[in-house]
């Protein structure tokens, strides 16, 4: 109601100007004609007419045209102040303006409400637009449904749903959340998805549902069905709306596409990551499981030929069995990674418990090699998954013995760098090639080294527990240049940074 | 020796450790017996009277955290776990059960004998006897409450001579952090390992020779701390 009367209020201001419009024009006519004559007057009133119709249209045009013929009759042609004519020019005159009134105020409206239709179509394009956008900056399936039912329950002023599956549609997003399907909406959903028809309330199909459906399409596959609901029961979607909703839907449609193209990408790259790791693990076992059994089963042969109590033969025997309890297991943990079956149990974590605890375990195979720990007495305590923080240091610290040359000395140091706490283990090895990231890559080894068996499988562990912990490994070259230097980075939020007064 | 050798009964179901443990057991002096498994390691413990159990957790037809208080019944024997590794919770578990210390397999026999030892002496030994415990250049008074390192009186606060004297009480046994936790600091701070951390710190910083490279006071990573003694 209150629409229309704006409307009429509007079209009486209308009519008023047109009129005023002709009182100036005569006003000024008034002015000219007893200095000039009457002749020019009837042009005065032209620009009147074609201004109002112009402006307002078919009608006003026309009551300025009527008025400015009226007026002219009255106050410019013989005899005066009548509404007699006796002159055929006269009559010409009044004729043109009218003429000229209607001509005009039919271009006028015919611009205008182009003018009209060009705003509401950049509006809906705006629209379109912006829900494309919106839809765009989702990347999940769950998320994109979401922002559509927000974005439609805020275009369309309803509640808004979206659902697919068959035989039985499941709801995978709705705006509000909680809305219940009644059996018959669950009917209607099913009907559009089977028959890519609008369904529900308000349609020829399933009248008894609350909640009217949409097909969502992609090429001819009905992906989704949309549910638009009003409480109050209005239709949610008046007739010149449907080609707004058909475009939204479209756009969602492409949205919910590349969803899915995307995830199924992603499975196929992880498959092939996986195909790739069961390769080269298998590859790799027969490698390094072989190589020290041959050790063993050689130095066991003969120490029992030669009846010899040879200590030679006895440590191999030892080292290399000790190399295959570590490499079995790596084996297992790659495994525990590769399952994700990775569970946390996080404590606050001394690193100088942590080093010391993984030099202990290492102490056979370190034997006399020189290994410099520098670890400040104010180190912050860090939260971590002492296990797990466990086998990354013997992993990089058997990295660094293995790549440091027989005797060469190995150097673990740790420092608080802007409120993050970086462990780092150096070896006087030949360093890391330019592609370091590619050091802590599955099975990679690196290069200019001959296979010593298990170091990629260990730095993949590495980064595997140091990443499930939150925290994040680094490989990179000793400053010096002589050797490399893998860091252990717990950030900021892992840090212990309060103090603890024990007592 | 003792007059008569300490008893140990060995319980694995796998034939070839038993063989490992029985040869390097018995060159070490110790009488042993064996089970295979949780039946045979019941009625062994009430026929043989070990002094010392070693029960490997994986028995095939119990579980080995069940059996613990079954075995650490009377007569009392000490009693060492052993298990996987990786397995700290089974770890854990065990020692709150009365388990008076583990080792995982596989292990170093040169830690086993250690562990057997320290456990041993812990049985055999009354309180009184162990006043004082000597660990490397640092040795603690439990009855006088004095620490000394080479001989000089070092201060240590009422928490840090708690913490220090429950380890010295148990020398060579790995404690548990929340046991630890419990009796120092009280039940409320279970599970607030800072505060062990740092009280262990500072007692580092007092007592070893190289604080960041500890050897008196060590960590067992996600289990607890041992006093290392002698």
């Amino acid at each position: 109601m209150l629409q229309t009367d704006a409307s009429i209020t509007e079209r009486i201001q209308a009519y008023a100007g047109a009129i005023a419009m002709v009182a100036v024009a005569t006003l000024i006519g008034l002015w000219i004609a007893p200095r000039w004559g009457t002749a020019p007057v009837d042009m005065i009133y032209l620009p009147a007419v074609l201004a109002a119709a112009a402006l307002w249209g078919l009608g006003p045009g026309l009551a300025a045209g009527l008025a400015a013929a009226v007026a002219y009759n009255f106050f410019f042609t013989e005899p005066l102040h009548t509404l007699q004519m006796y002159h055929v020019t006269d009559i010409v005159t009044v004729v043109i303006l009218l003429i000229v009134a209607l001509v005009t105020s039919q271009l006028a409206a015919g611009i205008r409400s182009q003018a009209q239709l060009a705003a509401s179509h950049a509006a809906r394009n705006a629209t379109i637009a912006g829900f494309a956008g919106r839809l765009l900056s989702s990347s999940s399936e769950t998320e994109i449904a979401e922002t559509a039912c927000a974005e439609l329950h805020r275009l369309f002023g309803s509640n808004a749903m979206l659902v697919s599956g068959l035989p039985q549609p499941d709801l995978i997003a709705a705006m509000p959340v909680g809305n219940r399907l009644t059996p018959s909406d669950i009917a209607a959903a099913a009907l559009t998805l089977e028959s890519g028809e609008p369904a529900g309330r308000g349609t020829s199909r399933l009248q008894p549902a609350e909640w009217v459906f949409y097909p969502v399409r992609s090429g001819s596959a009905v992906i989704a069905a949309a549910g638009l609901a009003r409480d109050d029961g209005v239709p949610p979607v008046a007739e010149e709306q449907i080609p707004l909703l058909d475009n939204l839907l479209d756009q969602l449609a492409l949205a919910l596409e590349r969803a899915r193209a995307d995830s199924d990408r992603r499975e196929v790259g992880s498959l092939r990551e996986r195909d790739r790791l069961r390769s080269a693990l298998l590859s790799s076992v027969g490698h390094d499981l072989r190589t020290p059994l041959t050790a063993i089963i050689g130095a066991a042969a003969e120490l029992r030929r030669a009846r010899a109590n040879d200590p030679e033969l006895l440590a191999t025997i030892e080292s290399e069995a000790g190399k295959l309890e570590r490499y079995i297991s790596n084996l297992l943990d790659m495994a525990r990674i590769e399952a994700g079956a990775v569970k946390l149990k996080t404590e606050c974590v001394d690193l100088v418990d942590a080093v010391a605890a993984a030099l202990k375990d290492l102490r056979q195979g370190l034997a006399s090699r020189e290994v410099g720990v520098d670890l400040p007495a104010d180190l912050p305590l860090v939260r971590a998954d002492p296990q797990l923080l466990h086998h990354c240091l013997i992993n990089l610290i058997d990295n660094a013995a293995r790549y440091s040359g027989a005797d060469g000395p190995i150097w673990i140091a740790a420092n608080a760098v802007r409120g993050d706490v970086k462990l780092t283990i150096e070896d006087r090895g030949p360093g890391l090639p330019v592609d370091r990231e590619r050091a802590l890559d599955v099975f990679t080894r690196l290069e200019g080294s001959d296979r010593r068996g298990g170091a990629g499988l260990g730095l993949a562990i590495v980064k595997g527990f140091a990443e499930a912990m939150g925290a994040s490994v680094t490989a990179g070259n000793r400053k010096d240049g002589q050797g490399a230097a893998f860091s252990l980075c717990f950030p900021k939020a892992l840090v212990v940074s309060e103090r603890v007064d024990a007592g | 020796m003792p007059a008569r050798p300490p008893k140990i009964l060995v319980v694995d179901d796998e034939p070839q450790i038993r063989t490992l443990l029985r040869a390097t057991l018995g060159r070490a002096g110790y009488a042993i017996a064996e089970a295979a498994n949780a039946r045979e390691a019941l009625s062994a413990k009430s026929i043989d009277k070990p002094d010392l159990i070693l029960l490997d957790l994986g028995l095939p037809d119990r579980d080995g955290l069940e059996l613990i208080t079954a075995l650490r019944a009377e007569p009392r024997s000490a009693l060492i776990v052993v298990s996987a590794r990786d397995q700290t919770e089974q770890k854990v578990a065990a020692l709150d059960l009365g388990a008076d210390d583990y080792v995982t397999k596989p292990f170093d026999t040169e830690e086993l004998l250690a562990r057997v030892r320290a456990s041993l002496r812990q049985r055999l030994a009354s309180e009184s006897e162990r006043q004082v415990i000597e660990a490397g250049a640092v040795s603690i008074d439990l009855l006088s409450r004095i620490v000394r390192r080479d001989g000089v009186d070092v201060h240590v606060t009422p928490k840090e001579w708690d913490l220090l004297a429950e380890l010295a009480k148990h020398p060579g046994r790995v404690l548990t952090h929340e046991n630890l936790l419990r009796t120092v600091w009280g039940p409320a701070h279970l599970g607030q390992t800072e505060y062990l951390r740092v009280a262990i710190r500072a007692l580092r910083q007092k007592l070893e020779a190289e604080p960041s490279q500890p050897r008196l006071i060590v960590n067992e990573p996600g289990v607890g701390y041992r006093l290392i003694a002698g």
